[in-house]
């Protein structure tokens, strides 16, 4: 449970928060106060001087570069890049890489983030070729295979984890795949970040994108990408990088100045380095609740009856969301219910995800998903289940 | 009336994020180590430089180069 909030008409609820798919929240006093000391403390602008206000920020940012790259297995910290979110990320990825006459190959469960990309790049010229992911939205990697080998490919972008389903992807064997093919490995890492153990020096992706702002528990406005060192997208965003070369009308040749131009947001960096700092310590702990939460919630969805669960079955691994849909409910009706009447946030609709929903056959329903995470607790679970129940028996 | 000034070596570095790194290192290798905005001498490089004393340059320039931190430029100084 947490705060009690209000809305128009409504009485006060505390809210219990199943939304961490979209975004965590709270988030950890330790990333509340990194951000406040950023916005109080550090006043300069990070790399713009070397006067002491100024080079105390830009070590904030360098710090926070490290510690985050630390935690994700980056070996070398200048490979880790800001963005100000996960999609602007796979944008640079993928308009920075694909060029006409290209061909990428992409899993059918694929976030908008990735899937307008290549939809944009497939009207320049680029080929996409999209292959289904069974019905639990899991793709299968030697399915990819073929595809790969049909055809000469300069890509593989998948998501390591479905936003709908929760599905794991086989990333690792995708980029063996592509590696064997010459072609390069893209990831979409936003549900997966926290959530999953990920050590990028042994993942094999060329590139992994990831939102700060979900399972890495940082604010929102901030999401990292990192990029092995020899892919090298062309920069999407030119300016000023504070650093040398001013003079120059290209960008920097060096990371991470070469993809951050302008001013970096060092509320959020700070954020997202505190958080780092806090799952190095605690992520193995918060991974084992997930698992147990979600399971819970599974089976106790199953047990209320009425509802199809989308996904893997609960005794196999997946991310910690669950996306249901019910027999007469509609899920925006579920939703509204949940919210309104049990302060229970959860989130209805395509979740911004239409390849997935048409994959595992929910495109015109739509699903209510429950995202568990940072601070949920048993009875948070055990709360969300008895809402549902009522909801459900009030239909029959 | 003008200060005193003595020699100093400012090293040069093509990102910040090297230049960051440096001063950790040479930090932590208990030099003197300031930064400051990379004078011209130093060329169109970094917009933060490192200063350090003349005597301690070929000690800092080695232990950089084995960390992997690549110099790209150095100048003489003057400063007080």
């Amino acid at each position: 449970m947490t705060t009690a909030h209000t809305t128009h008409g409504a009485a006060a609820l505390p809210t219990v928060y199943l939304d961490h798919g979209a975004t965590s929240w709270p988030k950890p006093v330790e990333v509340v106060s990194a951000v406040h000391d950023a916005l109080t403390l550090y006043g300069g602008n990070p790399g713009r001087g070397a006067y002491r206000l100024a080079m105390a920020t830009t070590r904030l940012i360098h710090e926070s570069r490290r510690d985050i790259a630390s935690f994700l297995g980056v070996p070398d910290a200048r490979d880790l890049l800001f963005q100000p979110g996960c999609t602007e990320a796979l944008n640079l990825v993928l308009r920075g890489l694909l060029s006409p006459g290209d061909r990428v190959v992409a899993c059918s469960m694929e976030h908008n983030a990735v899937s307008r990309p290549l939809h944009a790049l497939a009207a320049l010229g680029v080929e996409v070729v999209i292959i289904d992911a069974d019905d639990t939205g899991t793709v299968d990697a030697d399915e990819v295979e073929q595809a790969v080998a049909a055809a000469a490919t300069r890509a593989i972008v998948c998501q390591q984890a479905s936003n709908l389903t929760g599905a794991i992807q086989p990333v690792a064997d995708l980029a063996d795949v592509a590696h064997a093919h010459g072609a390069l490995m893209l990831v979409d890492g936003a549900q997966a970040g926290g959530h999953l153990d990920i050590d990028l020096a042994t993942l094999g992706a060329d590139a992994w994108a990831c939102s700060g702002h979900k399972g890495l528990l940082g604010p929102q406005g901030v999401g990292v990408l990192y990029l092995a060192p020899a892919c090298n997208p062309e920069p999407l965003v030119l300016g000023g990088t504070g650093g040398g070369t001013s003079e120059s009308a290209d960008p920097p040749s060096v990371r991470p100045d070469r993809y951050e131009a302008g001013t970096p947001n060092t509320p959020g960096i700070a954020g997202l380095g505190a958080a780092a700092r806090y799952l190095s310590v605690h992520a193995a702990e918060h991974r084992v609740d997930e698992r147990q939460l979600t399971r819970r919630f599974h089976e106790g969805v199953i047990e209320i009856g009425g509802f199809r669960v989308l996904g893997p079955e609960p005794d196999r691994a997946r991310v910690p969301v669950l996306s249901v849909v019910h027999e007469s409910i509609d899920a925006d009706r579920l939703a509204f219910s949940l919210d309104r009447r049990f302060g229970v946030a959860a989130r209805a609709g395509l979740h911004c995800a239409p390849w997935a929903h048409r994959t595992v056959g929910t495109l015109e329903t739509g699903a209510l998903r429950f995202g568990i995470g940072y601070g949920n607790t048993a009875a948070d679970i055990d709360f969300a289940l008895g809402a549902l129940r009522t909801l459900a028996e009030e239909a029959l | 009336m003008s200060r005193a000034t003595r020699p100093f070596v400012v090293l040069g570095f093509s990102s910040t994020h090297d230049a960051l790194d440096a001063e950790t290192l040479l930090g932590d290798l208990g030099l003197d180590v300031i930064p400051m905005p990379a004078p011209k001498a130093v060329g169109s490089l970094c917009g933060i430089a490192l200063r350090i004393e003349p005597s301690d340059e070929v000690r800092a320039v080695r232990y950089l180069d084995g960390a992997g931190i690549v110099l790209a430029a150095r100048a003489d100084i003057e400063d007080i």
